[in-house]
């Protein structure tokens, strides 16, 4: 070893991997445990001193300071401003890797006295919030396969409610038991819930033995499956709204507390289901039952767990440090605070080679994965006229469309003081007439390790076309649930006025909040992949889709996570109690 | 629960590459030293069941994987410790001089409540290295460091011989025991997706 190491420039060795990833989010983090998994090198890179990137969760001060460094990103819109400088040395061409940025119209307000806030570090704040996993989602499967799941605790979500208008929220059965329990919900609407989840559950219970026409009976017709699952809802011959209900939320066009847990705190549509003017994800029935079925199947996976929905202690940055942990426990190789400055591609055959570090150091490797803030240089835009043809449409230029609003508040008093964590889904048109998107809110108290105690802290998010739009959406819902107003300047704002919030109870006034907008779209050449960035969904399934073809399309001859050591433990993670 | 949390008590090894960290390890869980040097792979961590006052506790002793390398271990790694073993190499003087860093690497990391009283143990190991003619730390020096920082106990040990394994552990153990459980955080209500993973765990670690 190196008498003077340079702490901050270490020199890495080996030079050579198969994988070399830079950027510790989630698919990254999974990426490089399962590669490692399979027997591969890799080199896993973050510019970060933490683990997690877009993923992580942060201490207050971090996760104000990371937001706030992203307003030094300059924004690159015209394509030729894309490509970095390029150099030819030896036989590699450089190619200096720009950023984007992906978090903007960043506003942090603090309502309260620096020392409420202070122990900063006990925090945990989430970037990609509200997110939580569902008890039978493919992630806890992954956990469960790769061993991650050793590395992380989790706790229930207590409930989930959808707000239906004016104040008042209904709370989303989790089980038939549950349907009858519940005293929010009418006669009318237990009766529909109790018949469709029993529909449901035949439907399942046919899909698990087909083939066997006796069993027919309980499906579902395949031309309802492919039909839009609003429509198949009101031929469920759910009464057409409701007279009481109507006047508590005249905007709704779905007015009926049932349809509305099932669409949207459910199947978490984002969009209008009834209105298709709006609607940019009209969701099949198909993928209705398939949600509904992943959430029967959720509620008493673990014994203890409460219901569907679970979150980890400590923050969804647990998640990536867990995959990087396996990946580290397989050999793969870690090195934090380095960032990656440019691509090395090959003169000859144009390929992409390896990557050089902020060191100074070129490393190689025979595949690449880079954090979506990377600004993957196309072809098209190099002064290299034949580098790289067979992908000269450009993939920088995607049109970037939808966008998430994100928000995090934190209080001392519960939305709903007899809950500590709860989901609450604010349906669309549900606040106002112009509500596009679904708002789900997402509250987390200490017990969970992610504030001091005492505190609350909830993540908000919605799609969003702009960012007006999207921060009009926030606050629509910061309003029904908190008192400070922090569309205002915080320094302006008189005594906050007691008012009624959510089921008539006093409105928790926000200590603090922040509100960015993150960017969804990616990049993604042939020869670099360019890893996902958190998406608008409440879990991580999606991104696991993505990120296991990702995977497959580096190394179609590999299993991913095939060999794994806790392989005995698959079946009967019953979550055994003591 | 609150049980189970009392009867496992979780260990982390911490200090420079090559110190000999698995070694230790590996000599107290198996008995068994290896000369190959190998950055650390494929073990996440190794239990032993150790007796104490009649009653019986699991040690999780949990290894840096390789990612102390380039000083990369997550925070995730540090949470929730009951006893932090600082260890260097007796024949090099950075991996003594780093021990400092790693101490308060651990304490803002895991930010213990009570970062005064944590249970830290240092560990000098590789005594037999040339018959101890290589050594450049000596052990008043390393004493004299540990009563510093508030009397941490020290040990002088040899994983290829074995010799002073077991006590340090001994000791390990005892003062892992004595560390109060952070707090709330581990109420009844965790859910342990893995199902009591982390006892069966120890099974396949030990291949």
């Amino acid at each position: 070893m190196a008498e003077e190491e340079d702490i901050s420039h270490p020199s890495i060795d080996p030079t050579f991997y198969d994988l070399i990833v830079v950027g510790t989010g989630l698919p990254e983090s999974i990426i490089a445990a399962a590669s490692s998994a399979a027997g591969k090198s890799v080199l896993h890179l973050d510019s970060n001193s933490f683990y997690g990137s877009h993923f992580s969760s942060l201490p207050l001060d971090d996760f104000a300071s990371f937001l706030q460094s992203q307003r030094n990103v300059s924004r690159t819109e015209s394509p030729s401003s894309i490509a970095g400088a390029v150099a030819v040395s030896g036989d590699c061409i450089s190619v200096d890797l720009k950023l984007r940025r992906l978090y903007s119209d960043i506003e942090i307000c603090s309502h309260a006295s620096p020392e409420v806030l202070a122990p900063s570090r006990k925090f945990s704040l989430d970037l990609s919030g509200p997110r939580v996993l569902f008890c039978a989602d493919s992630t806890v499967d992954l956990m469960l396969k790769s061993g991650a799941s050793h590395h992380i605790e989790f706790k229930s979500v207590d409930a989930s409610f959808v707000y239906s208008g004016d104040g008042r929220l209904s709370s989303v059965p989790d089980s038939r038991a549950s349907i009858f329990k519940d005293r929010s919900l009418g006669l009318t609407e237990k009766n529909q819930l109790m018949r469709f989840f029993k529909l449901v559950q035949e439907h399942i219970g046919s899909a698990a033995s087909f083939g066997d026409e006796k069993e027919k009976n309980g499906r579902i017709s395949e031309e309802d499956l492919e039909s839009p699952f609003v429509e198949f809802l009101k031929k469920q011959r759910l009464p057409q709204k409701i007279k009481s209900y109507r006047s508590h939320c005249p905007y709704l066009f779905v007015n009926q507390v049932s349809n509305l847990i099932i669409l949207y705190a459910i199947a978490m549509a984002d969009y209008d289901q009834d209105n298709l003017e709006d609607c940019k994800n009209l969701l099949k029935t198909k993928d209705g039952i398939e949600s509904l079925a992943l959430y029967h199947s959720s509620v008493g996976r673990f014994p203890n767990a409460l219901g569907a929905l679970i979150y980890p202690i400590y923050g969804q940055g647990e998640i990536p440090q867990a995959f990087c942990r396996c990946a580290a426990v397989k050999g793969a190789l870690y090195v934090l605070r380095m960032p990656v400055t440019a691509l090395l591609i090959d003169k000859g055959s144009r390929h992409y080679k390896g990557v050089r570090l902020a060191s100074g150091q070129d490393l190689f490797s025979h595949q690449l994965i880079v954090d979506p803030s990377f600004i993957v240089p196309s072809p098209s835009v190099l002064p290299l006229p034949d580098l790289l043809q067979e992908s000269s449409e450009s993939s920088s230029l995607r049109e970037v469309k939808v966008k998430v609003a994100r928000g995090v508040c934190i209080t001392r008093h519960s939305i709903k003081p007899d809950l500590s964590n709860l989901l609450v889904v604010f349906p669309p048109r549900s606040l106002y007439s112009e509500q596009v998107t679904s708002i789900r809110a997402l509250q987390l108290d200490s017990n969970l390790a992610v504030c001091p105690s005492g505190l609350f802290v909830l993540y908000l998010s919605a799609l969003c076309d702009d960012t007006n739009q999207g921060k009009k959406l926030l606050h629509a819902a910061m309003d029904a649930l908190f008192t400070v107003s922090i569309s205002e300047n915080p320094e302006n704002s008189a005594a906050p006025v007691q008012s009624e919030g959510i089921e008539g109870e006093v409105k928790p006034s926000l200590l603090w909040s922040a509100m960015y907008i993150q960017e969804l779209a990616t990049d993604s050449s042939e020869a670099i992949n360019s890893a996902p960035m958190p998406d608008g969904n409440l879990n991580y399934m999606n991104l696991l889709d993505a990120t296991v073809k990702m995977f497959h399309n580096m190394y179609p001859e590999e299993g991913f996570f095939v060999e794994t050591m806790a392989s005995e433990n698959i079946e009967d993670d019953g979550g055994l109690s003591d | 629960m609150a049980s189970r949390r009392r009867m496992l008590l979780k260990v982390i090894i911490l200090g420079d590459s090559g110190v000999g960290k698995t070694s230790l390890m590996n000599q107290y869980v198996n008995r068994k030293f290896s000369n190959q040097y190998k950055a650390t792979i494929g073990a996440d961590f190794l239990t032993k069941e150790v007796q104490f006052e009649d009653r019986l506790f699991t040690l999780q002793i949990w290894d840096t994987a390789g990612q102390e390398r380039f000083q990369s271990l997550g925070v995730a790694f540090y949470r929730g410790a009951d006893c932090c073993v600082l260890v260097y190499d007796v024949n090099v003087m950075k991996s003594f001089d780093n021990l400092n860093n790693w101490r308060e690497e651990f304490l803002i990391q895991a930010s213990p409540s009570d970062p005064e009283n944590f249970p830290f143990v240092v560990l000098g190991n590789k005594i037999d290295v040339d018959g101890g003619n290589s050594r450049v730390v000596s052990e008043k020096k390393a004493k004299a460091w540990c009563t510093s920082k508030g009397n941490i106990p020290y040990f002088e040990t040899s994983a290829k011989e074995g010799f002073n394994v077991e006590a340090a552990f001994q000791c390990i153990a005892k003062n892992a025991l004595k560390n109060e459980p952070e707090e709330e955080i581990y109420l009844p209500d965790t859910i342990d997706v893995a199902g009591g993973g982390r006892q069966q765990r120890s099974s396949g670690c030990e291949c």
